[in-house]
């Protein structure tokens, strides 16, 4: 006795946005912790040492938050005017920043007076940095000019005086001393070696610089300004290789990601976008509240630091193996994998004596219903709320598996008002769907036929049948207008080509479209 | 780059008059003075200074309550007014041009300017409590004092080395704090420092006497505030001198944007505290005076007010005034323009209050009775509509007679709300485009281009979202027209994404792709990979299309049907009829349930207005 086949369910492709491992990545954190400054963050930075604490410049003070803690661990207030730019050294131990009275300060992080002050600059300084050998210091000031200072005795070693605007962006060669880079809003950045007077290169972004950033490799330079990310190959003489424009508004800031495949950029547009560093497509898009001037990503990419114009500072944490997990913890329930392996990989000797036993079949609970015959029974366990609600397409197959039985007639006959409008709450939503409509409209029409007599004693269903004519009436009005444009399409395709032919290779690349239809179309013969 | 320069400039002035607290002046951001009667919650004066948006008025202070002799015309309106002996009526404002400004609510008039006191900006005013003297700090480091009875000043010192921001008269009128670098006080008589305080890095924005004793028995304090501190300092002024730090401290949770207190007269009275901060949160304190407290004091209670949607938002508390007993407040809220003013008992007892007002029928409510009273500015002829650099300021940029006739039209009748303006300004746009002939270039945009392109960039959905759910045809020409080439191939994939959606979405996104189809035909026929580009779009729309034929039929049978069902119900219930048709429109306008649709139940439906 052939056993009975359960009902298949097609499974159809999912509309809208795809998922991928980096949306997956990126969306593994917490709601983020909100912690409100005196003014707008204008720069952050994370600590290179464990526990990477991060310094976020805001207004007068600079703070210093643990990674974890709410509070911060460490302020610096000791600034005449507003603080730019606080920037930890390569240990740890020091911290840089400039300050709109024109003096940098540098600072012990354990201490709290400034531990050096280098005066020299005219107006306010923007951008400080530690070079590599960790004895200098690199500023960047309004007053067009850039300074290498000494740290121990204060003076400033060198001035480079090419830039023709403010200068509001830098960073040093964490390979090489003697290598720094600078980028001004005369859309231009250059190159600078220590150990000669003047610039080595100079690359021309188009727009005022607002951020640069090197590569761990430091063969490639990525520069942001206006709206426009570009970046730049260092060792074939700035050559620019991919220039990016996905915000609307100015990029303030950038980030790359700990294993260099993520590059990050932060817009006045309020967007954080994620950009894979292979072909330079955006991949991920974070949304904050307000205009971001400031981003930062900790090691290991444990959180995600952004300052905004409001003041506010949003830090995200990664959630913990455990909790990611706890989010499909209701198949941990189930016994372990072993149990059900135990004795299954146990090959059988020779003298062995071989049971086998049937594999008993679960069947769901419309299927026991289908085994049984009862049509209707089946079709009501298929319609249960939470059922039609989420899978829709758990009824539909059950329809069509009656409608090939040819009892979808009886199955739909001799409802109460109840479960009549159930049904049609459940065609109406799913009626000028695609993948479903040939099914339902073949039940839809059965149901009027059947029900025709009826009609007119009960208000919900009278109400419910008038909803469905205008959805179908939209939904008929909508296709009239598309087989216009399909009209316009033919013309222009036959117009652009020599021969119009149904553009066959693209089916591959439609999102799954064309595969639902095929699918949903085979049934029809049966149908009609 | 944003910085925060110019965000404290934007405090607004708002206060309570004194004593009887009947009435609120404020200045709203278009430059305008708004009088409001607290009690009957009504505008009850409207004066545009000359110059009001070059020199927008920074501080306003109520002049001491004083008899006053009424009016005719007032008299016979208000007959309980005259039982009232005093009554405030002077009001000063500073401006940021550096005059300042007495305004007479009795006469409902200027009553004069003071002028030439000041080269700078004029940060704060304070009126003498007995005498006719007046107090004005300015950015020009110099504290004026103003008499007037003449109108002139009488003197004028140098008071700190950076612009003085705030001031305060003692209330037995002998002493005077000033705020500049440091504070400072005043004696009036010799006009010499009395005592200096050091404790603000940031502008003191609030100067407040706490008590009243004289200043001889270590029992005068005052209260401080400053730009961007969470914290109020109560300071002690001591026989001794010994008053370096503050005493107490009261913590907020943002900067202090309007204080009332109600001063303690002996050490048993304890000193009752309402700080409504920048958030838009009030705070109550109550607190005996006596001698230095080293813990900061939070709020014996904090009160929020939130509206009644679904998804509350916060409406911000604007001033806040004491009421005799412990337990009643008078509060402000809303927006500036339009405040509500309220009257509230509130439950000490608990720490947070959240009070929920719907706005928006307290709103209407107040302007059905907003006639008559209101002065209308005289606006000449020649004048010129300032723009000012207020970010935020909406000034209607119309230099013709045209425009100010309309704008004392409004503010004579009563007011428009926002969405009757924006429905104005869209019939006047589509008058425009169908009456006039196209050279004739309107201020009004009438295109999204740039907004698409900017959405289309950063792939933001709410950009998008608010460009694709417009219905005018014109907009949408015009839009597509102006569209920069390289931002269609996006939009088309745009909206081949949203296409898929349910009918009554997506039939707007066709009038977009047909706009596009129509307007950029022979750019799309010149690429190359048409066919492959298109292509998805194609599909999709052939594979919509399929069910056309039945749909149809469907529809048809179930017009017929339902046709019949409205002729039954109407012969048979005869006498019934309005009622049934009245059911039937009711029907035919609710739509838009989708999957979640539960049942059908008739409170589900949602009416989405049904546009051809």
């Amino acid at each position: 006795m052939a056993s009975f086949k359960p009902t298949k369910i097609p499974v159809y492709p999912k509309l809208g946005e795809k998922v991928t491992q980096d949306t997956l990545y990126w969306k593994n954190y917490k709601a983020p912790v909100q912690i409100k400054e005196f003014g707008a963050i204008t720069n952050i930075d994370f600590s290179p040492v464990t526990p990477h604490n991060f310094a976020v410049t805001a207004f007068t003070r600079i703070h210093i938050y643990g990674p974890s803690s709410q509070e911060p661990v460490k302020t610096f207030t000791r600034f005449k005017d507003t603080a730019y730019c606080g920037r930890f050294r390569s240990d740890g131990q020091l911290l840089v920043a400039g300050c709109e009275d024109s003096v940098v300060r540098l600072f012990d992080v354990s201490g709290k007076v400034a531990l050096r002050m280098f005066r020299g600059h005219t107006k306010a300084v923007h951008v400080t940095d530690f070079t590599s050998d960790r004895y200098q210091i690199l500023t960047g000031s309004d007053d067009y000019t850039c300074r290498l200072w000494d740290i121990p005795n204060a003076t400033d070693l060198n001035v480079y005086q090419e830039h023709t605007d403010y200068i509001r962006c830098g960073v040093t060669s964490k390979l090489n001393r003697d290598l720094f880079i600078t980028g001004s809003y005369d859309h231009t950045l250059k190159v600078f070696d220590a150990r000669v007077d003047k610039s080595v290169m100079t690359m021309d972004h188009g727009q005022p610089v607002e951020s640069l950033l090197l590569y761990p490799s430091e063969g490639l330079l990525v520069s942001a300004g206006g709206r426009y990310v570009k970046v730049w190959d260092l060792l074939k003489g700035g050559q620019p290789l991919v220039s990016l424009r996905n915000h609307h508004k100015t990029v303030t800031c950038l980030a790359l990601s700990s294993n260099g495949q993520r590059l990050l950029s932060a817009s006045l547009d309020r967007h954080v976008k994620v950009y894979s560093t292979t072909n330079y497509k955006a991949v991920h898009n974070f949304d904050y509240a307000a205009s971001i001037l400031s981003l930062a990503l900790a090691p290991d990419d444990q959180s995600i630091v952004v300052g905004m114009t409001n003041s506010m500072l949003s830090i995200k944490h990664r959630k913990s193996p455990e909790e990611s997990r706890e989010i499909s913890g209701q198949q941990r329930r189930r016994p372990s994998y072993r149990v059900f392996v135990k004795g299954k990989n146990y090959i059988p000797k020779q003298d062995d004596y071989l049971v086998s036993k049937p594999v008993k079949q679960y069947l769901a609970k419309y299927d026991k219903q289908l085994k049984k015959f009862n049509v209707s029974k089946a079709l009501d366990c298929a319609l249960e709320k939470w059922i039609r609600l989420r899978n829709p397409e758990v009824p539909l197959a059950v329809m069509k598996e009656l409608d090939r039985r040819g009892t979808l007639k009886n199955a739909l006959a001799g409802r109460d008002e109840q479960q009549l409008s159930r049904l049609l709450s459940f065609l109406i939503g799913n009626l000028v769907d695609v993948r479903f409509a040939p099914v339902l409209v073949v039940a839809a029409e059965m149901i009027l036929d059947i029900y025709r007599s009826i009609l007119g004693q009960s208000p919900v269903i009278d109400r419910q049948l008038l909803r469905m004519q205008e959805l179908l009436e939209r939904e008929i009005d909508y296709q009239k207008e598309l087989v216009e444009v399909l009209g316009m399409l033919d013309t222009m395709f036959a117009s652009s080509l020599p021969k119009m032919e149904v553009p066959c290779s693209s089916v591959s690349r439609s999102n799954g479209l064309s595969q639902g239809e095929a699918s949903t179309s085979r049934p029809q013969p049966q149908v009609t | 780059m944003a910085t925060d320069s110019g965000i404290s400039s934007l405090q607004l002035p708002c206060v309570f008059s004194p004593k009887s607290r009947q009435y609120l002046a404020l200045c709203a951001q278009d430059g305008r003075l708004r009088i409001w009667n607290t009690d009957s919650k009504t505008l009850h004066q409207e004066f545009v200074p000359s110059a009001h948006l070059s020199a927008t008025c920074t501080c306003i202070a109520w002049g001491p309550c004083r008899t006053v002799k009424e009016g005719p015309q007032r008299k016979k309106r208000k007959s309980e007014a005259v039982q009232v002996e005093e009554k405030a009526d002077l009001l000063a404002m500073g401006t940021a041009a550096g005059s300042v400004l007495i305004y007479s609510t009795v006469k409902g008039a200027l009553h004069c300017t003071l002028d030439g006191g000041h080269s700078g900006g004029v940060n704060c005013v304070q009126w003498h409590p007995e005498d006719s003297l007046l107090y004005s700090g300015s950015d020009d480091t110099n504290i004026a004092e103003w008499d007037l009875q003449t109108g002139k000043t009488r003197s004028k010192w140098k008071a700190d080395r950076a612009a003085v921001t705030s001031l305060c008269v003692s209330p037995d009128g002998k002493l005077l704090l000033s705020a500049g670098q440091t504070i400072k006080m005043w004696d009036l008589d010799t006009k010499e420092v009395y005592r200096k305080f050091t404790g603000h890095s940031t502008a003191v924005t609030t100067l407040c006497f706490a008590t009243t004793r004289p200043p001889d028995s270590n029992g005068l304090y005052f209260l401080s505030g400053a730009a961007h501190d969470r914290l109020l300092s109560v300071w002690q002024v001591r026989e001794d001198g010994k008053d370096k730090n503050s005493v107490v401290s009261f913590t907020l949770t943002d900067e202090p944007q309007h204080i009332d207190l109600v001063a303690s007269n002996s050490k048993e009275e304890a000193v009752r505290l309402a700080v409504v901060c920048k958030d838009g949160q009030l705070h109550l304190f109550e607190h005996f005076l006596n001698g230095p407290c080293k813990k900061p004091l939070s709020p014996s209670c904090t009160v929020q007010m939130s509206d009644t949607k679904e998804s509350p938002m916060p409406i911000p508390l604007l001033a806040a005034a004491l009421g005799a007993n412990t337990r009643t407040v008078l509060l402000a809220y809303g927006n500036h323009l339009q405040p509500v003013m309220e009257k509230v008992e509130i439950n000490t007892a608990e720490r947070h209050v959240c009070l929920t007002r719907d706005v928006q029928t307290s709103l209407s409510l107040s302007m059905e009775t907003t006639v008559s009273k209101v002065k209308t500015p005289i606006v000449k002829a020649n004048c010129r509509v300032l723009v000012p650099g207020l970010p935020g300021h909406q000034a209607p940029v119309k230099g013709t007679s045209q425009g100010s006739e309309k704008r004392k039209k409004d503010t004579d009748t009563k007011e428009m709300s926002i969405a009757e303006r924006l429905g104005e300004i869209d019939l006047s746009t589509v008058s425009i485009e169908k009456g006039a002939p196209k050279g004739t270039a309107s201020l009004q945009t009438d295109n999204f281009a740039v907004l698409l392109v900017q959405g289309l960039e950063s792939n933001d959905a709410s950009i998008l979202n608010k460009v694709f759910q417009t219905r005018k045809e014109m907009v949408i020409k015009k839009t597509v027209a102006r569209l920069p080439l390289p931002a269609v191939l996006p939009l088309v994939e745009e909206l081949t994404k949203r296409l898929q959606g349910h009918p009554f979405t997506a039939v707007l996104m066709v009038r977009w792709l047909k706009a596009v189809l129509m307007h950029h035909t022979s750019y799309l026929a010149s690429l190359p990979d048409l066919v492959t580009k298109l292509g998805v779009l194609y599909h999709m729309i052939e594979s919509r299309v399929k069910m056309f034929h039945k749909l149809t039929k469907l529809h048809g049978k179930l017009y017929l049907l339902t046709t019949q069902v409205a002729t039954n119900d109407s012969s048979n219930t005869v006498s019934d009829v309005d009622h049934t048709a009245k059911l039937v429109y009711e029907e035919e306008s609710s739509d838009e349930d989708e999957a979640s649709g539960d049942e059908g139940l008739p409170d589900v439906d949602s009416d989405v207005s049904k546009t051809g």
